[in-house]
């Protein structure tokens, strides 16, 4: 199915996160991280952090917070064709516990391109910028989510 | 950490991917898709069982980046998503400088980083670049 247009242009509204230590525990624990800079305050503090550090990955999570502020959910892409194809992040700025982020979503590259056996392969980008209390840019999240092509219908 | 353009960077092996940790996962990052933890879901998706996320995958190169260069470190993480990784398969990190910059005063590594599965196939490939001091 083509992408709606209109989504294209959407513009979706700002939303805040508050980084809590409990869920950077929980992140750290997961993945099997060993520095105590994420979980123990004190140890952050000693390497010079204001509180304890997330994870590379963090910011993650949010894209499931409310669908309202995403694209992802609506693209209009077949749950069963949709991939996550590549992930990018950039840091500014270190994120720590007790941060409030403001972040906000832009599909800033879109593309259509004919599948190898046929049907219509769809590219989206998808950035999230997420700035600190003095509007600095702390992280910048890029999406790749790929809609790959639908089998051709074999006719009668 | 100092490195040079050239230098392997120090591999990390992690432990088997466990189903409990995948439900950890999804309860994490908000991620639920069923495929993730219900064989029944996986196999009705074309898939022989439960895989991991692609962005567990990617969280264990963000730790061995982070365990190369130090926490903090990191200046960007990019990666595609090659293949999947199944239910206790012991995932392995690894890779290289491939240059070092200069930039405002300070060095960055540059490094080609990827994950790779029990059979040696690459399941997440891509760049970090990363401060050094």
């Amino acid at each position: 199915m083509p992408l709606d247009p209109a989504v294209l242009k959407r513009e979706f509204p700002e939303f805040e996160l508050r980084v809590e230590r409990g869920k950077i525990r929980e992140y750290a624990l997961v993945l099997g991280l060993q520095d105590p800079v994420h979980t123990d305050p004190e140890a952050a503090r000693a390497a010079g952090y204001p509180d304890v550090v997330a994870p590379p990955t963090f910011v993650r999570q949010f894209w499931h917070e409310n669908p309202d502020n995403d694209p992802m959910p609506h693209l209009g892409y077949d749950p069963k064709r949709r991939l996550h194809g590549e992930q990018e992040f950039e840091y500014l700025k270190p994120l720590v516990a007790g941060m409030v982020l403001r972040g906000r979503n832009a599909i800033v590259f879109h593309e259509e391109k004919a599948g190898k056996r046929g049907g219509k392969m769809t590219f989206v980008v998808i950035e999230t910028r997420f700035a600190d209390e003095k509007g600095e840019l702390v992280q910048v999240a890029r999406r790749t989510l790929i809609e790959t092509a639908a089998p051709p219908k074999v006719e009668g | 950490m100092r490195y040079k353009a050239g230098d392997p960077l120090p591999g990390l092996v992690k432990e088997p991917v466990a189903r409990v940790q995948l439900v950890r996962y999804a309860g994490a990052s908000g991620d639920f898709n069923p495929i993730h933890f219900d064989d029944e879901a996986a196999r009705s998706r074309g898939l022989g069982g439960v895989i991991a996320h692609g962005m567990l995958s990617m969280g264990f190169l963000g730790q061995f980046v982070e365990a190369a260069f130090g926490p903090g470190a990191t200046r960007k993480l990019e990666v595609n998503f090659r293949g999947m990784v199944k239910l206790g398969d012991v995932v392995t990190c690894r890779g290289r400088v491939t240059e070092v910059r200069e930039a405002g005063g300070r060095s960055l590594a540059v490094c080609e980083v990827e994950a790779v599965n029990p059979e040696g196939a690459v399941v997440t490939q891509g760049v970090a670049e990363a401060w050094m001091g």
